[in-house]
């Protein structure tokens, strides 16, 4: 990654200075690369899980394709591709086909606006924060969407699931937003890693940490908020009648999200790529991810799914409350440091 | 808001077998469950009149796959009952022995499905399945079998049990008894399980009544009915336990009650092995191709399952049943699904399946 | 206890005063020429079980209902209804629950015709 480090640091100067053409080249290579990069780290987590869930449960996990069964779920994958797509006589098609690959490009568009270093980033733009969670936001719209075009009943509940989550769920997630962007003084992603040089914002604001990795859990349909697709009552929900290549890169789709919401995590809140410089910011910046991801997977192998009502009550009248006392919490101090 | 109505089934992950509910939604509250039954039906009781007595045992076997020694207890005791055959003393405490292993297995599965209905990602149904499996390898040691065991013989058992049944059999209940805390501090320490199970599908005493619901269903809430202690058969009543029932008769107590009867079993067996005479034997008569002529012509027999009460009612013919009618404890438990439903959520309704604990071979017969 | 048949309303009706008031189970017994219904009511307090037998022939099959007194009535009725034919009188039936057939030749009646193909209904 060390070749397109300089053209990619600078690309709004390199379109300033009428090079347009290297900054385009330059992003598409990092965006290859980034797309790469999540794959892999996907792919990892989705048998990461498989083992750790396994161990949970006294099993061993996949252990017969490939080492340790690291490639079972290559194997799933390679069976679900080559199936035939089921085209839904009664839904709308098209927003099937559309919706599962703009899922699968938005968690790399995010990333590529995610710093791994001071200077790995497509491009260091000062409002990244918002961004960043404007296409977040982009997710349970898109499953609403699935859901509801599939033309199915299930997909129906499952869609309403999601808007009445996506409605619960950004609120606090935005308000413990602008506090960070409160204490940093900016929406830049640099500058927010920069401020926790003295100390994490997960010890500055506990509280916001714990909100917004509940909003992130409920955000990105991992247990115990994975009502969207919950198989003991809705089958799968939106995913229902989605027929067998898209359903692979559904599955593909939650892991990528999982480490991408990690990776979001550890950039607002454990200093992102910052850590002792014996090894590079990138290294320390994905170790951060995996650890969060490993906790999001341990919560997953323990937890009962939540009720509708209750996600709602919880997202209401507990995240949201608790993220404005944080917001006050946060500037008490920065007034009494001031 | 307009009503929608959604169908759930037969082929649905939570639906424990097949079962089909038409379910009315108000946005996300059940107005009317209606349960269509009869994918599983074979017409047992039917097949039954065909067949000499001593055939049909693996059929009541099938009737619930989840329990299948209590099926089969049931039938050869109205069998035993209509043919006047004494069950040795020995046998007597053997088959104790032998149901409440059955008893255990059969609750800690139901537990674990529960737990899986509730959006559990399997760990408490493997760890179920697990232990069970431990229970289901005694059981075939006394059988031969690991799950259809075809066991009963009129008068006794097949075979004697395996001369260090006990040990094994004190060790595993051993295991169970320190094994069962661990389920509880598991399951009832998480906020989320309490949530959704404390006061969601209550069932009131009067309702538990009117509606006819047995075993744990009915003695979660509140009715301390138990034919064991009501109506004891072979040894039970010089065995010691107790009857629990739980006043609220939400999911809640339906688990509780299921988790307080693993801890009852493992007392009877303990007290059936201290009490179980050495001397005599065990054995059942052969099965022959003549039985002896039915000296009762119509018997009514009376089992506490798993599940709830069986009552095996039968008429008896020369060889063959006349007729054998079978009080199945889940199907009269379904019945009562869309008066306990009313009113929850749907993600309620999973729980409340859980919680009655069918198995839909038994319901449909 | 056998009873006439236009009695068992008000006998289930006194029974349940005396304090049985779970029903245990219906069901029905055919003797070719005629055919049992017979109910088992429970008194759980006393801890008794009581049955009432209603007979009737074999060419005029009905009963009333007991639903009113016990819901548990309702799929034991309608297994009534379907595996020996005996038309319930006081309730609609709108649906068959564990078979599909077109009210002939119903399974558990000792004139059943084995192999004979069923009209599904619905």
């Amino acid at each position: 990654m060390q070749i397109n480090a300089n053209s990619i640091a600078n690309v709004n100067s390199l379109v300033g200075s009428g090079n347009l053409l290297y900054g385009i080249v330059g992003i598409v290579v990092y965006a290859i690369i980034v797309a790469l990069m999540l794959s892999v780290f996907g792919y990892s987590f989705g048998w990461i899980e498989r083992k750790i869930i396994a161990r949970a449960q006294y099993r061993h996990g996949p252990t017969y394709v490939g080492k340790y069964g690291f490639l079972q779920n290559m194997a799933d994958l390679v069976k679900l591709l080559s199936k035939r797509e089921i085209a839904l006589s009664k839904g709308d098609n098209f927003m099937v086909r559309v919706s599962v690959p703009l899922m699968l490009s938005l968690s790399v568009f995010i990333i590529l606006l995610l710093p791994f270093s001071p200077w790995l980033q497509a491009t260091n733009i000062g409002f990244g924060l918002l961004l960043i969670f404007v296409a977040i936001a982009f997710f349970p719209m898109l499953v609403f969407l699935t859901g509801f075009s599939t033309g199915n009943k299930f997909g129906d509940i499952s869609a309403q699931r999601s808007v009445l989550m996506l409605l619960s769920y950004e609120l606090p997630m935005i308000v413990v937003v602008i506090t960070i962007a409160l204490v940093t003084g900016s929406y830049n992603l640099q500058g927010i890693i920069a401020a926790q040089s003295s100390h994490w914002f997960v010890i500055l604001m506990p509280i916001g940490f714990i909100v917004m990795f509940i909003a992130m859990l409920a955000e990105f349909e991992r247990p115990p908020f994975d009502l969207r697709e919950a198989d003991s009552e809705l089958i799968a929900g939106w995913l229902t009648d989605i027929s067998a290549p898209y359903y692979a890169l559904v599955l593909f789709l939650d892991y990528t999200r999982m480490f991408m919401g990690s990776l979001i995590i550890a950039i607002l809140f454990l200093g992102g790529w910052m850590g002792p410089s014996f090894l590079p910011g990138i290294v320390w910046m994905i170790a951060k991810a995996v650890v969060v991801a490993l906790f999001v997977i341990v919560v997953r192998a323990t937890t009962f799914r939540m009720r509708i009502d209750r996600v709602l009550h919880l997202g209401w009248l507990v995240l949201i409350p608790l993220s404005l006392i944080n917001l006050l919490i946060t500037y008490i101090v920065l007034l009494w440091i001031a | 808001m307009a009503i929608t109505r959604i169908n759930i089934g037969p082929v649905h992950p939570s639906t424990h077998g097949v079962l089909r509910l038409v379910v009315d939604l108000d946005g996300d509250t059940i107005e009317r469950v209606e349960p269509h039954v009869g994918f599983l039906h074979r017409g047992v009781e039917k097949l039954v009149e065909t067949r000499m007595y001593m055939q049909s045992p693996p059929y009541m076997e099938k009737l619930d796959y989840i329990a299948p020694l209590s099926y089969d207890e049931a039938y050869v005791s109205a069998v035993e009952k209509a043919l006047g055959v004494e069950v040795k003393e020995r046998a007597q405490y053997a088959r104790v022995i032998l149901l409440e292993l059955q008893r255990i297995a059969s609750h800690l599965l139901a537990v674990g499905t529960m737990c899986n209905d509730l959006g559990q990602m399997f760990t408490v149904f493997m760890w179920a399945f697990k232990d069970r499996d431990m229970v289901l390898k005694l059981l075939e040691e006394a059988a031969g079998n690991r799950m259809f065991y075809v066991n009963m013989r009129l008068g006794g058992l097949l075979r004697e049990l395996p001369p260090d049944f006990e040990m094994q059999t004190l060790d595993v209940i051993d295991y169970m008894e320190r094994r069962i805390p661990e389920y509880e501090r598991y399951i009832e320490g998480n906020p989320v399980f309490m949530e959704r199970m404390k006061g969601v599908g209550v069932l009131s005493q009067k309702d538990a009544r009117n509606l006819g619901v047995t075993g744990p269903v009915l003695r979660a809430s509140g009715i301390e009915y138990d034919v064991r202690k009501n109506n004891p058969y072979y040894v039970y009543d010089k065995l010691h336990f107790s009857v629990k029932s739980l006043e609220k008769g939400d999911n809640f107590s339906r688990y509780r009650i299921r988790m307080m009867e693993m801890r009852e079993s493992i007392r009877l067996i303990r007290d059936a092995f201290d009490k179980m005479p050495a001397a005599g034997d065990m054995l059942g008569m052969p099965v022959k191709l003549r039985s002896p002529a039915p000296v009762n012509k119509e018997v009514r027999v009376s089992r506490e399952l798993p599940r709830g009460e069986a009552l095996m009612h039968m008429v008896a013919d020369q060889q063959k049943p006349y007729r054998l009618s079978i009080r199945s404890p889940s199907f009269i438990n379904l019945a009562a699904l869309p008066d306990i439903a009313k009113g929850y959520r749907l993600a309620d309704l999973f729980s409340i399946l859980g919680s009655l604990d069918l198995v839909m071979g038994c319901v449909d017969r | 206890m056998k009873i006439d048949r236009d009695q068992l309303t008000a006998q289930v009706e006194r029974m349940i005063k005396n304090g049985y008031d779970y029903l245990v189970k219906i069901t029905a017994v055919d003797y070719n020429d005629h055919v049992e219904a017979i109910y088992t009511l429970r008194n759980m307090d006393a801890n008794k079980d009581d049955t009432l037998e209603v007979e009737m022939s074999s060419a005029d099959l009905w009963v009333p209902s007991v639903m009113k007194y016990f819901k548990a009535a309702d799929w034991y009725e309608r297994e009534l209804y379907e595996m020996f034919g005996i038309a319930i009188k006081g309730r609609a039936v709108d649906r068959l629950l564990l078979e599909k057939w077109d009210g002939e030749n119903p399974p558990l009646r000792k004139d059943f015709v084995w192999g004979v193909q069923y009209k599904t209904k619905d």
